[in-house]
């Protein structure tokens, strides 16, 4: 192991000012599940690295109808928590006990795919995040944070510090469809949300994990809703087209192939657990 | 290259090693501290044999770096085995007949001690859900979801017949 020295901040701003002075040279780690296979590999050999794990950003609460979120809350701490359904569904579905008490929310959304499983989650909730430097915090919806595969809008010198969800009533789907029945790499994710206007559907969010170069939403599968009643023919209108404006990758899990077929099949189930008359199990 | 002394505690006694930057939890036992129960079959996090307790929760002690443990409590299989006699759970383990090369057995029981510290009587579907990240090529899984069936009924003093 090549590492020079191990910086664990015991603060945000102590973490920020480390990141200003070693810049470009220091490896952020938070949960280490992700940087640290590689390392141990020797597939990345910084010299450098901050560790995450002592600076004070894990912790949930409620905050004006919203949830925060410390970037370094763990998977495990995400399922303790009962404002936002979905997110306990989407963290028992990501890794295993051991992974789930290392591995954090932030962390995952910079997983690449068929990882980011809990940001599938997030985006279909409209979370944000806050990227934090030493001069400045922004807000960034997580929509807008996804740049290309393993790309994002975290600048150099910042931090994701926290992210936030809005809490609502209405119930997000979450599907995740893997090989195993626990501990597997998706073949597809999805994660689904309507509002409504009386009985039309007035907005809609359809979320894909393995269905792209990082968590993407199906916009032309979501605009397809807008107005209809979720009926069958809504479902399937929409399923078919997320499955066409996917764009999912062959690797050891499946083929693009099989994973543009399960994107259609995983919406169409996600959209009937929303429809009216389905079993509401609220998640 | 800067080594640091790192201070942590282990199966009730405060342990100080000196190590390089970000030596992993799993080095640290095995390497320097002889404690070669962990196992190190993957480092990936993909395997769970160097599955280890750190204030009772189980966790890949390869992919802890060492400085993360400073003032915590690690618990090993090491530090689970009484002085005399076993552990129920080893109890259990081998009263089901529920290892065969061994291998995977040390990342097992942490597991399942820390299951039943959570759960002391958790059904088929929460031990599956436990043990999803340890690997085991060689049992097949049920005989150590029975050994932890068993272990739980042993500790909760309800003592049940080993299932076989
Ligand atoms: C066996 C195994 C199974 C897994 N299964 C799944 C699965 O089913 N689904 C899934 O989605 N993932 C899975 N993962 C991947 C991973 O565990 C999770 O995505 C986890 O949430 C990553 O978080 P982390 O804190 O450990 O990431 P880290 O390894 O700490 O971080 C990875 C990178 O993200 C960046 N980063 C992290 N936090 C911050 C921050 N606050 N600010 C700036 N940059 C940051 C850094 O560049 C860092 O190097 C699995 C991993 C393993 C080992
Ligand atoms: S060696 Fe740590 S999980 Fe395999
Ligand atoms: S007993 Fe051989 S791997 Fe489990």
């Amino acid at each position: 192991m090549t590492v020079q020295a191990y910086l664990l901040p015991r603060s945000l701003p102590e973490a920020l000012g480390q990141l200003a002075q070693h810049g470009l040279d220091v490896l952020v780690m938070a949960g280490g599940t992700v940087a640290m296979p590689l390392i141990n590999d020797g597939i990345s050999l910084p010299s450098v690295v901050m560790g995450l794990r002592l600076a004070g950003l894990d912790g949930v609460e409620r905050a004006n109808g919203r949830l925060r979120i410390g970037a370094t809350t763990t998977l495990t701490q995400l399922l303790q928590q009962n404002a936002v359904p979905v997110l306990r569904e989407a963290a028992r579905n990501t890794a295993s006990w051991s992974i789930r008490n290392m591995g954090t929310v932030g962390g995952n959304l910079f997983t690449p795919p068929p990882g980011g499983d809990v940001a599938v989650a997030l985006l279909a909730l409209d979370a944000s995040v806050t990227l934090s430097s030493s001069r400045s915090a922004r807000v960034v919806s997580l929509a807008d944070f996804y740049t290309g595969f393993m790309t994002n809008e975290l600048a150099p010198d910042e931090l994701l510090a926290e992210l936030w969800v809005p809490i609502s009533n209405e119930p997000t789907a979450f599907l995740k469809y893997g090989r195993k029945h626990a501990n597997t790499p998706a073949v597809v994710t999805v994660a689904a949300r309507v509002t409504w206007d009386g009985p039309t559907v007035a907005d809609a969010r359809i979320a894909l994990g393995a269905a792209g170069p990082h968590p993407i939403r199906a916009r032309d599968a979501e605009r397809l809703l807008v107005g209809t009643d979720l009926g069958t023919d809504a479902i399937a209108a929409a399923s078919a087209a997320a499955a066409r404006e996917c764009e999912p990758f062959t690797d050891a899990i499946a083929t693009e192939w099989y994973r543009r077929r399960m994107v259609g099949l995983f919406v169409g189930r996600a959209l009937q657990q929303l429809a009216p008359g389905a079993a509401t199990e609220d998640r | 290259m800067a080594s640091t002394i790192v201070t942590f505690e282990l199966g009730g006694r405060e342990v100080e090693v000196l190590v390089r930057p970000m030596t992993t939890l799993q080095s640290v036992l095995r390497n320097q501290l002889g404690q070669t129960a962990t196992k190190d079959g993957c480092r990936q996090g993909g395997c769970g044999s160097c599955t280890v307790l750190v204030d009772g929760e189980p966790m890949a002690s390869c992919l802890l770096p060492i400085e993360d443990v400073a003032g915590r409590r690690v618990t090993t299989l090491e530090s689970l085995t009484p002085a005399e006699g076993l552990h129920p759970v080893q109890q259990a383990f081998v009263d089901e007949y529920a290892f065969q090369c061994g291998y995977c057995t040390p990342g097992m029981v942490m597991l399942s001690k820390a299951l039943l510290d959570h759960d002391p009587a958790p059904n088929d579907e929460a031990i599956g859900q436990a043990l999803a990240g340890n690997l085991c090529r060689c049992t097949g899984y049920r005989p150590i979801v029975d050994a932890i069936r068993h272990a739980s009924g042993a500790m909760s003093g309800h003592d049940t017949e080993p299932v076989r």
